[in-house]
């Protein structure tokens, strides 16, 4: 017996590959430190998710909502820094060849 | 002993006596002549026998007025009277026999024409008896009270009957110039100067002279509302494609109003005179038309809603009427009655109760436009309504126009408009007015008029339509294969002016993620041409999805993986993520002698890409190698192939594949039944199962577990008082016990006494 598939029509739901999804599969996700909106929503200011409000990658493996974080650094009281650890924040390149080499 | 005092006032009364009868005349003529007078009238107001010929004899008219000028001179009159009466009272039986012998024809045949006859030997016997007017008004007045206090006290109830059937045979005559047998020919000789109009004329004189109008004066009114109440039962009733009112004013213009001339007009000269003798009865039985359509229309009224369109003319006769008449406590009365028995009950459809309310809206705001009634009548609909399980999802399914259902309840030609809401009311306007005079205490002016507006208000908040929405739209979006949704896209759109803006953002994201899969899949098409085509979905912004996780073997694996590779490239910083119980594959299978199309969901799709490495699988073995699938979805999924006849099932959780087919299915490869396997699971949770699921989480998280492990055994409220505390919780107790009940079911607790506990695992 063959099975020929003819066409499939599939269901689908993107995540933001930030490196360390693979853990959660059915929990709410990470959370943006920030707005504690998950990742795959969108910041407080957004109203469509994904590419429209995308996320940010620190230097020391932080990630953000790319908007919140851009309004927090706006704000003289963070002294440009990571507001989880404190560190001077350093915006990483994104992981793209780091998941690329992965694959 | 009589003393002289006493002699000589006896004497003067004797000497005053002679003198009034001896009219100052000679010797005793006077008296002799009085007596004479005396003999001859009473003689000529002897009450004769009409049945004796040799009674009815020549009176000199000349000779009796003298007479009577005599007595009446002599102040005998009274006593003549007196005499009369008497006399009259003595021959009375000769007008009993009459009456009785008469009333026993009617009593035997039911034929009007005795009554007829009855009416005019009573007629007759009056006229013969009657004393001339010469004698003076009271005696006529007196004669005629003694006259019909006899007669009525003769009359057997019978008569009454037949009046009425007589009265009525008059309706017949109206147009008719030729008498009836029962009426004689020569019109009955004083006649007012008016054109005799119609044949009855002689018999309503005849119960004018009789004082039977006054006397029956209420039979015969009802003799007319009776005719009234047949002519609307026969031609209104069922009848509501057209405006009833006006034919029947003009049937009363051209039947009765004729007719009431008889007993009403008929001493009017001119028209103009009968008009304003007609004016008070007139307006009594136009009152009586009003009636009696607005008590048929309001025992109709229950199909006169569901007719609706078409009964629009029903429902305006109705109007006009109620303005008339105050029936409007009845009609409410009657539909609330009316619904209960044939709307509320269970076995009614919800989509067809909120059919029905529609209506019920639409009908009660053309008869009321204030909307008393309604609110009146729609008060135990909405409140039954808001009873059911599925109301909301009835009400969003045509919301977004069904599908299925031609008829949505959204007219198409109504302006869409936002929700209203309810307003205070503003005294300052100069158009105020008050609520009207039979509004109930909780009545507000300002209700929301459209008909989406007042269904949504069935329901304190309009959160739960728009969660209804979502997984209704979710559903939609899911099942679409073909990438054209612009009817959900439109649907949206007009929503968004009802709900506003804010309350539709989840849905613009799931539309937005319709577009951005179909812009996506062009993108990966064109790289590389893939059988699959996945809608990409954002997460947190659809209902919870089913779902469930197990893994596609052999090609499928291959084709998502594929896919997933492809997006990767495109969007390098995002991932796909499968949900494998959703979607559809079209597949075909070869077999040695024969090829099977078929449409399944991925889990079918999964089980027989497995059973073309091996021919025999059991359920389990099945299972394991997909990952973690329930049993019934898994003995569901066999099914589908046993029932395509692919598959055999040969007991024992073991299923062989069937290279060739058995008997009992088409083996010609000629004939492929076309098998469509309709999903029967929702690929979205409804609101109750996504409920369930949160309240999981209170258990989960060890708040109610905990609880009971602490504290031993726990009262329902003492536990609902406790999760208060935590984060979120909005469940009511009833939500809550539910919620126990379906934890006890599953062995997690167990009751006594309204006592919950840990069971002892």
């Amino acid at each position: 017996m063959k099975v020929h598939v003819k066409n499939w029509h599939a269901i689908a739901q993107w995540r933001w590959d930030t490196g360390a999804a693979d853990a959660d599969d059915d929990g709410e996700g990470d959370v943006c430190g920030i707005c504690r909106v998950p990742y795959e929503g969108c910041c407080p200011s957004c109203k469509m998710p994904g590419d429209d409000c995308p996320l940010i990658w620190g230097e020391c493996s932080h990630v953000f909502h790319m908007h919140c974080l851009l309004q927090w650094i706006g704000t003289s009281s963070s002294k440009q820094q990571c507001p989880m650890d404190r560190r001077p924040w350093v915006t990483a390149e994104r992981k793209v060849d780091r998941t690329n080499n992965a694959r | 002993m009589a003393t002289e005092a006493l002699q000589r006032q006896i004497q003067g009364k004797w000497q005053n006596s002679f003198a009034r009868l001896n009219r100052d005349q000679q010797g005793i003529t006077g008296l002799l002549g009085f007596s004479e007078s005396w003999t001859l009238a009473t003689d000529f107001l002897h009450p004769r026998d009409l049945n004796d010929p040799k009674a009815n004899r020549e009176w000199d008219m000349t000779q009796v007025r003298n007479a009577v000028e005599t007595l009446s001179r002599s102040k005998m009159l009274p006593l003549l009277l007196e005499n009369f009466l008497e006399e009259m009272r003595k021959q009375q039986y000769l007008i009993t026999n009459d009456v009785n012998e008469l009333m026993r024809q009617y009593e035997n045949t039911e034929d009007i024409h005795h009554i007829a006859r009855l009416i005019y030997r009573l007629l007759e016997w009056y006229r013969a008896w009657v004393p001339i007017s010469e004698l003076g008004h009271t005696i006529l007045s007196a004669y005629t009270l003694t006259f019909q206090t006899h007669i009525y006290s003769t009359l057997p109830p019978s008569f009454s009957r037949g009046f009425k059937q007589l009265i009525n045979a008059t309706f017949d005559l109206a147009g008719t110039r030729t008498a009836p047998p029962w009426i004689p020919p020569t019109p009955a000789p004083l006649q007012s100067s008016l054109p005799i109009p119609r044949p009855d004329l002689p018999l309503w004189s005849s119960f004018e002279q009789l004082g039977m109008l006054d006397r029956y004066e209420s039979l015969i009114s009802s003799v007319c509302y009776e005719h009234i109440e047949a002519h609307i039962l026969e031609t209104c009733t069922r009848k509501w494609g057209e405006r009833m009112l006006q034919p029947l004013r003009e049937w009363m213009t051209n039947k009765i109003v004729p007719w009431m001339v008889m007993p009403y007009a008929r001493g009017a000269r001119t028209a103009e005179e009968a008009r304003s003798m007609l004016q008070g009865v007139g307006s009594r039985f136009d009152f009586h038309v009003c009636k009696t359509l607005s008590d048929l229309r309001t025992r109709e009224i229950f199909d006169i809603i569901i007719d609706f369109p078409d009964s629009q003319p029903a429902l305006e006769d109705l109007k006009e009427c109620l303005q008339r008449v105050d029936q409007r406590s009845q009609l409410v009365q009657t539909l609330r009655k009316a619904n209960r028995k044939r709307l509320l009950h269970p076995g009614a459809d919800t989509k067809d109760i909120i059919a029905q309310y529609v209506s019920i809206i639409r009908c009660l705001r053309l008869v009321d436009p204030p909307g008393v009634l309604l609110f009146k009548v729609a008060d135990p609909i909405r409140r039954y309504l808001r009873e059911r399980p599925d109301t909301i999802r009835c009400i969003v399914a045509s919301l977004v126009g069904d599908g299925e259902s031609g008829d949505s309840l959204v007219d198409e030609n109504e302006p869409i408009q936002p929700l209203q809401q309810m307003q205070v009311e503003d005294y300052t306007d100069p158009s105020w007015e008050p609520e009207p005079i039979d509004a109930g205490p909780d009545f507000r002016t300002n209700k929301p008029s459209d008909v989406i507006s007042t269904l949504v208000s069935i329901y304190d908040s309009k959160d739960l339509f728009v969660r209804e929405l979502q997984v209704l739209l979710a559903q939609r979006l899911l099942a679409i294969t073909d990438g054209n949704f612009d009817r959900e896209r439109r649907n949206i759109e007009i929503l968004k002016i009802r709900f506003g803006e804010a309350a539709l953002q989840v849905c613009e994201v799931m539309l937005r993620d319709m577009t951005d899969s179909k812009r996506i899949d062009q993108h990966v098409q064109s790289q590389k041409n893939m059988i699959l085509r996945p809608t990409i979905i954002s997460r947190h912004f659809w209902p919870p999805l089913q779902a469930g996780k197990f893994t596609m073997p052999g090609q499928f694996k291959q084709i998502q993986d594929d896919y997933a590779s492809e997006f990767h490239l495109f969007k390098p910083d995002k991932m796909l993520r499968w949900l494998p119980l959703l979607g559809t594959i079209h597949l075909e299978i070869e077999l040695e002698d024969r090829t099977v199309p078929a449409d399944v969901p991925p889990l079918e799709a999964a089980f027989i890409e497995l059973f073309s490495q091996r021919d025999t699988w059991t359920v389990d073995e099945l299972v394991a190698s997909v990952g973690s699938v329930d049993r019934p979805a898994a003995i569901k999924a066999l099914t589908t192939w046993v029932d395509l006849g692919v598959l055999k099932d040969e007991g024992g959780n073991r299923y062989r594949l069937l290279e060739v087919a058995e008997d009992g299915f088409s083996s010609s490869s000629g004939a492929p039944r076309p098998a469509r396997i309709v999903e029967e699971v929702p690929a979205v949770l409804t609101v109750e199962q996504q409920q369930a699921d949160q309240m999981k989480v209170y258990w989960k998280a060890c708040f109610i577990e905990g609880m009971l492990t602490n504290l031993g055994m726990l009262p329902l409220d003492r536990i609902q008082t406790m999760l208060k505390f935590a984060p979120g919780y909005d469940r009511t107790v009833e939500q809550l016990g539910a919620f126990m009940e379906a934890a006890r079911r599953e062995g997690l607790v167990t009751a006594s006494n309204g006592l919950w506990k840990l069971s002892k695992r």
